[in-house]
Formats: structure tokens, C-alpha cells, sequence
């Protein structure tokens, strides 16, 4: 049943302009450094920081934050796909069962994001390619600092996909999720207990892991908090 | 008798108010049941409580003898249904819209053509929904409701938008999906006119209470047959009536009789001839099936 | 004209406006007090270190942001159950309906920028500043930061009418919103990207013998020109809209 209600997820995103925010995220987190680095390329030699780490690091420092604005934009579309003409209520007429359409909607969503970390890892490869840096390519941490940020912002997930389905005023989802942003934007000033950290990969004991670990546990947390209260929800 | 739906003491409440009020619905296998009540009275409550999308305050829903609380699923795949304004993803055809449906129940590709030519919407198919007229967007969430070829069809005000013609169409239509494939068909609406020309069973709700269940000939009985009758002498020709048990009411020289049988009035014709009274008129005063539901739900709301 | 932008507020205080203002505190609280002493530079009066750290983030992304969601909740009861069409079949004209609309949306960036300020002294005052407060300097921020919005939420605006989902017009201003992180480190690119002019604005380090923190010409140029060019732009579309 997943699986039909998947494919019934991918018909709706047609011609939505999803898969365009999908390529445009990854790709705008390294044509940052296309930028930075065409600008600055003198003082990163001057600096002795022309390498394949140190731009690793430099692409990874927007990484958390560009993650968190997919994740708040693409929850917000999926949700106002049943929003508009209120399909909620067509669809929860069906013969299925209420935990498997949420289910749905969040494996959609987590789909999208693998896409757009692995282009992200695709994008870091060949522009640090093009820059020619002297040392080794550390496909390992250009794979790590894709995926783990995306790990770590499951509870940002949960949470927005949470209050996107269950408000109809699409406003006050995208509003939490802005304030999302900015405390990812300063994801080194705030507490390590806070969600909107995690996928900045910081934290006291410096042990990255350790954020990918606390994102698992209550990201599924969440999720079956949002979940279970969707499945509640009288439906109008 | 077999009740395709049946619900007991069915209750709703939202905050203080009491939106549906231990409705008992029975509606028999084979039967149009018209659910009928003014904008407001908690029809569409009712029927999202049918179709599992609300939980009730209390009471129970039974439908094809199973209980919805337990086996929701099960009962489902045999229902087709369409609550309220019509629902439709605007960015895909009508032909894909119908597509997110079947996938999920199930049913064959070739099912979605037959719906569309059975609505009437095969030439507009590969059309995005969003340029559809209300009338169209109407008729396709008819035809999602026939993908999988129901047992129960709910529909909440299927008629809003249509024209004329359509209204027509849908209603021939649905008429015979329940005379050739037996299938049970709750159609609401607040417009009697509309319920008296295609029900076989009618329920009435007002604020939220059943006032009238039966079938469509006991409401159009219930609405006929006041008869009047003016004679000489009236008010010793009523005396004489009441003394004989008959049940007749005077007013203004004029003797009434309610709810009789063509045989009872014959008899308190032959009765009031035997006794010598002339009779000037024997006239029937019809109500129309709209004034006694207004009148219905006017008594109700008086409550 | 003010009767309609009486009903215009009318229509929004019916809605969940009141959470989106509260954001604008909120975030500057947020961002006051997590903040870390150690950036503020040492020479400077206490109160405008605290300003200078406050704006980084909340001039940079959060204004811009929440521009553009006040935009489209100000057209979200329109875009419901066709009250375009309600709307604009009323006797107004449809240049008045897109003016009222933004006279609105300018307002409550105002009302948020005043929040700002209330969150911006509490915060002060909690971590206990003993400097002057430097009067001018602060509103002289608050208001160049408001003004430096003008274009943006003319641009919102339009995107606000176009789409109808939230999402859509939230992508298209995160679009524009994120290349100021970068625009405003340089020199060349920075004073004439229009999303950086509300940090431009609001940056207390800029020159103040002006009197704004942006030159004169730079504020007529391109706030005034993006202004109009994003104005006139949505002004056209709702104009011709086919509603």
C-alpha cells in the first residue's frame, strides 16, 4: 500500500515546480562558493587555505541553513497540494489507513532530500574538482557533510511537516520555519539542545556523530508525535 | 430488515455546540436515501462521521453491518463518496486525478474512461482541472466516487453547480446505478424538489436532530389530506361527527379532517347524508412536500 | 481610499496576523540573547555593539523573510473561495485595491520594526547596558531598515497575487533573500543588490554623517529604483490579472 501511495505522492508533484527547488538548493549552496571563491581566490592562496578541506568546510557552513529552508519550503508545498481544494477530505475517504498517507508524505519528502544532498555531494565534487586543489579528494567527508546535516535536521522535518498538514494557514508553518532559519544561522550562539542546531554538526564535545544520533533518535520522536495527532485530527 | 447503514444515538459535538444530535439513521439495502435538511442542520457533519473523516462525541456507525470504528478500511473500499465542494488537485488533468485515486484503490486503468464517459467528461480528459467550470469539477468528483464501483455511494449535494441538464443526467444516472447494480445510494441536499424526484427513503434533519425518517409515499402521505368539507348547520353536523369517533377539527364553519383514508371519508360523507345535512363542498387542501418540511423544521426549531 | 483600507485591516484582524508580528520580537530576543558579548567590538558604545550584533542576522534574513510571508498572508483571504473576485467587483478600482494592499503590507513592517526595537532595549536592559542609550543612532537603523524593505514588499506583493500557494512566493523571495549573505561581504555587489539594502540600512557601522547608514544616492538609486521597477511591475500585472 506504501508503495502505490508513493507513486500517488510523485503524480502530485508534477508540473509544481519541486524538482526544480530540489536542483536549485544544492546548487545554490555551491554557487556561493563559485562566487567566494571567484572573488577570493588570491587570499585563500595568500592564507595557505587553497585545499580541498578548507573549501569542504566553506560549502558545509551553509549547508545546515540552506537545509532547513528546503525542508520548511518543501514540507509547506507538500502540504498545501491537499490544502488548496481541501483533498484532505477525498483522500481520508479511502480505503487506507491514515498512518500510511502521513507516512507517505514524509518518506516523499525524505526522498526529495536525498536527491538534493546527493547532488549537493555531486556539485562539491566537481566544482572543488575544478578548482584544482593540490591534495587529495576526501570523498568521504564531502559524503559526511552532505548527509549528516540531513540526518541531524530530521526533527526539523518531523516538526514541519507536523504543522503543515495539521494549519491550514500555510503562514504560520513557513513563519516557525523561518524562525527555524535564523536560529540555524546562528547555530553556533545557541544551545546544544536546541533541534535547529543539529544539522550545523557543532556541538560541546565536537563529535559531529553525535548530532546525526540525537537527529535519529528524536526525529523519529517527532514523527510519531506528528503522526499520531494527524491520525486524531477530525478532518473537515 | 438489512440496513446497508445504520447508526445508533450518532452524536457530535463541537465545543458547547451540539452539531448532531443521536441521530438513529437506518437506510435499507437498494434504497435512494435523501438526507435532507436545511444549510447547517449537520448533514455534512453527519456524513464525514459515516465516511470514518470524523470521530463521533458518541454513538456508533454501522455500515454493510460492520462496525466503521473497527473495520474503517474494509467498509471503505466499498463506499464511493463526495463531500461538500469538490476536491481536485488544479495542476493535474482530470485524467490524473482520477489516476491518484484508482492507484490506491486498486481498480483497473480501462475503469477511469468508463467513469469519465459515464459523467460525461471523456473529451476534456487530458485537461488541467484548474480551467474547469464548477459543474465539470462537480462531475468529476462523481466520477472519482464511481472508480470502484461502490456498493454505497455518499453523495453531499451532488447537484450544486450542475445545470439543468446535468442535474438531470446525474439524476437519471444515479437512478439507475441503483435499479441495475442494486447499489445503495445517501444523496443530501436542502431542496426537497430535488430529493422528491429521485429518493425512495428520506431523512429529515433540523439542528442536528433526525425529525423524520421513512419512506419518500409516508412523507408525501404526511403532506397530503387535509380535507374540507362545508355544510348547513356545521357546527351540529361537527358535534354530531365527534360523537360518532370520528376525529375532525372546526374552525370558521368549516369541518376538517386529517390524515384520513378514502374509505374513512366516504363513510362521514354517507354519515352526514343519512343524517340530513347538506353538502355544499368535499375539497382536499394539499400541501405542498415543501411547505411540510418547512413546516417540519419550523415545528423542530420551535422546540 | 481609507475605507478600503479600513476593510483591508478589518479582514486581517480576523486572521492569525498577530503570531507573524510577534515573530519580529521574538527572533531579536532570540538573537540578543544567545548572542555572545565577545563579538561586540570593544570600543563602541555598549547599546550599538548589541545593535550591530542583533541586525547581523535579523536585517540579513529575517526582515527580507518575513516581508515576504506578511505579503502573501494579506492575499490569502482573496486567493480563498474567490475573494478576488468578490473584491474587485465592489466599486474599486484595482489600482486602489494594490495600493491599499501595500499601504497595509508597509505598515505592519513597521509595526514589526517597532517590536524589533521594544525587543531590542528589553534585551539590553536585561543583560544590564550602563551606556547611554544613543537615541539617534537606533531609530536612525530601525527606520532605514524599514525603508529598505519598500522595494522588496512591493516585489512580494506581486508574487503574493500571482501564486496562490504560500510556498510558491516563499521560494521565489528565499531565491532573492540568500545571495545577500554573500552580496553583503563585497564591496562591489553589495550597495546595489536590492535584499541587501535592509542590512545595508540597518548597519550602525556604516557612515553617520548621513542621514541614513547608506549614502544618499545609493538609497535613491537603488532603493528608489528597485522600488519603482518591482511596484510598477506588480502594479501592471494585477492590473491585467484575469481573475
Amino acid at each position: 500500500m506504501i508503495g502505490k501511495l508513493l507513486q500517488v505522492e510523485f503524480m502530485k508533484l508534477k508540473r509544481k515546480g519541486i524538482w526544480f527547488l530540489v536542483f536549485l538548493g544544492p546548487f545554490g549552496v555551491v554557487s556561493l562558493q563559485m562566487v567566494n571563491y571567484g572573488v577570493r581566490k588570491e587570499w585563500f592562496l595568500h592564507q595557505g587555505t587553497y585545499n580541498w578541506d578548507y573549501y569542504v568546510l566553506n560549502v558545509s557552513a551553509i549547508t545546515p541553513f540552506a537545509l532547513i529552508l528546503g525542508i520548511v519550503i518543501l514540507t509547506s508545498f507538500m502540504a498545501s497540494i491537499e490544502n488548496e481544494t481541501n483533498t484532505w477530505k477525498q483522500m481520508l475517504a479511502l480505503p487506507i489507513t491514515r498512518w500510511s498517507v502521513y507516512l507517505s508524505k514524509y518518506t516523499t519528502l525524505l526522498f526529495l532530500l536525498i536527491i538534493a544532498s546527493s547532488l549537493l555531494a555531486i556539485f562539491s565534487l566537481l566544482f572543488g574538482i575544478y578548482l584544482d586543489f593540490q591534495n587529495d579528494i576526501p570523498y568521504v567527508d564531502i559524503i559526511r557533510y552532505s548527509f549528516y546535516p540531513l540526518f541531524a535536521a530530521l526533527p526539523v522535518l518531523g516538526l514541519q511537516l507536523w504543522i503543515s498538514t495539521v494549519i491550514q494557514n500555510q503562514g504560520l508553518p513557513i513563519t516557525v520555519g523561518v524562525i527555524g532559519v535564523i536560529l540555524a544561522y546562528m547555530a553556533y550562539f545557541i544551545p546544544d539542545w536546541l533541534i535547529w542546531k543539529w544539522p550545523s554538526l557543532d556541538n560541546q564535545w565536537n563529535e559531529p556523530l553525535l548530532n546525526v544520533y540525537w537527529g535519529l533518535a528524536v526525529g523519529i520522536g517527532i514523527y510519531f508525535v506528528g503522526m499520531i495527532d494527524f491520525i486524531r485530527r477530525d478532518v473537515k | 430488515m438489512e440496513y446497508i447503514v445504520e447508526t445508533n444515538r450518532l452524536t457530535k459535538r463541537f465545543g458547547k455546540e451540539l452539531a448532531v444530535n443521536g441521530l438513529d439513521i437506518k437506510i435499507p439495502k437498494g434504497e435512494i436515501y435523501g438526507f435532507l435538511g436545511p444549510n447547517g442542520a449537520g448533514k455534512t457533519t453527519t456524513i464525514r462521521m459515516l465516511l470514518g473523516l470524523m470521530h463521533p462525541t458518541s454513538g456508533t456507525v454501522k455500515v454493510f453491518g460492520k462496525d466503521l470504528a473497527k473495520e474503517r478500511i474494509e467498509i471503505l473500499k466499498q463506499i464511493g463518496s463526495l463531500v461538500e465542494n469538490p476536491s481536485y488537485y488544479p495542476h493535474l488533468t482530470a485524467y490524473e486525478n482520477l489516476e491518484t485515486i484508482r492507484k490506491i484503490y486498486g481498480a483497473p486503468m480501462e475503469r477511469i474512461n468508463d467513469v469519465l464517459t459515464i459523467v460525461g467528461l471523456s473529451d476534456v480528459a487530458k485537461k488541467k482541472v484548474k480551467g474547469f467550470s464548477l459543474g465539470m469539477k462537480q462531475r468529476l468528483g462523481i466520477a472519482a466516487s464511481l472508480l470502484n464501483n461502490p456498493q454505497l455511494l455518499i453523495l453531499d449535494e451532488p447537484t450544486n453547480g450542475l445545470d439543468p441538464s446535468g442535474i438531470i443526467e446525474i439524476r437519471n444516472l444515479l437512478k439507475q446505478l441503483a435499479a441495475e447494480y442494486g447499489i445503495t445510494i445517501l444523496i443530501s441536499s436542502h431542496l426537497l424538489s430535488e430529493i422528491d424526484q429521485i429518493a425512495t427513503s428520506v431523512g429529515v434533519i433540523s439542528k442536528g436532530n433526525l425529525i423524520f425518517q421513512d419512506s419518500i409515499e409516508s412523507m408525501r402521505l404526511y403532506s397530503m389530506r387535509k380535507i374540507l368539507l362545508k355544510v348547513n348547520n356545521s357546527e351540529r353536523a361537527w358535534h354530531l361527527l365527534i360523537s360518532r369517533g370520528v376525529k375532525a377539527d372546526y374552525e370558521k364553519e368549516i369541518i376538517s379532517l386529517s390524515n384520513m383514508s378514502d374509505d374513512d371519508i366516504a363513510e362521514v360523507v354517507r354519515l352526514l347524508v343519512e343524517n340530513g345535512y347538506s353538502i355544499y363542498r368535499v375539497e382536499e387542501e394539499k400541501r405542498s412536500l415543501e411547505d411540510t418540511f418547512l413546516q417540519m423544521t419550523s415545528e423542530a426549531s420551535g422546540i | 481610499m481609507f475605507t478600503l483600507f479600513q476593510a483591508e485591516w478589518f479582514k486581517l484582524r480576523k486572521t492569525n496576523i498577530l503570531p507573524i508580528l510577534f515573530t519580529g520580537p521574538i527572533v531579536g530576543i532570540l538573537i540578543g540573547l544567545f548572542a555572545n558579548t565577545d563579538m561586540f567590538p570593544d570600543e563602541a558604545n555598549q547599546w550599538t555593539g548589541l545593535l550591530l550584533v542583533m541586525n547581523l542576522t535579523y536585517a540579513l534574513l529575517f526582515l527580507p523573510l518575513v516581508t515576504g510571508i506578511l505579503a502573501a498572508t494579506i492575499c490569502r483571504y482573496e486567493h480563498q473561495a474567490g475573494g478576488w473576485k468578490q473584491l474587485l467587483s465592489l466599486p474599486v478600482s484595482r489600482e486602489q485595491v494594490f495600493v491599499t494592499k501595500y499601504f497595509l503590507l508597509v505598515f505592519l513592517i513597521l509595526v514589526i520594526q517597532l517590536l524589533y526595537f521594544l525587543s531590542f532595549t528589553s534585551v539590553g536592559l536585561v543583560r544590564g547596558l550602563t551606556d547611554t542609550f544613543p537615541m539617534a543612532i537606533v531609530w536612525k537603523s530601525i527606520v532605514g531598515g524599514w525603508i529598505a524593505t519598500f522595494p522588496l514588499a512591493a516585489l512580494q506583493l506581486w508574487m503574493s497575487t500571482m501564486f496562490k500557494s504560500f510556498a510558491a512566493s516563499f521560494s521565489v523571495n528565499v531565491i532573492f533573500t540568500l545571495p545577500a549573505i554573500l552580496a553583503i561581504n563585497s564591496a562591489k555587489f553589495g550597495p546595489y543588490y536590492p535584499w541587501a539594502q535592509p542590512f545595508s540600512m540597518m548597519y550602525v557601522g556604516g557612515d553617520t554623517t548621513d542621514v541614513f547608514f547608506i549614502p544618499w544616492e545609493q538609497l535613491l538609486t537603488v532603493v528608489g529604483g528597485s522600488f519603482l521597477v518591482f511596484f510598477i511591475g506588480g502594479y501592471i500585472y494585477f492590473k491585467r490579472k484575469p481573475i
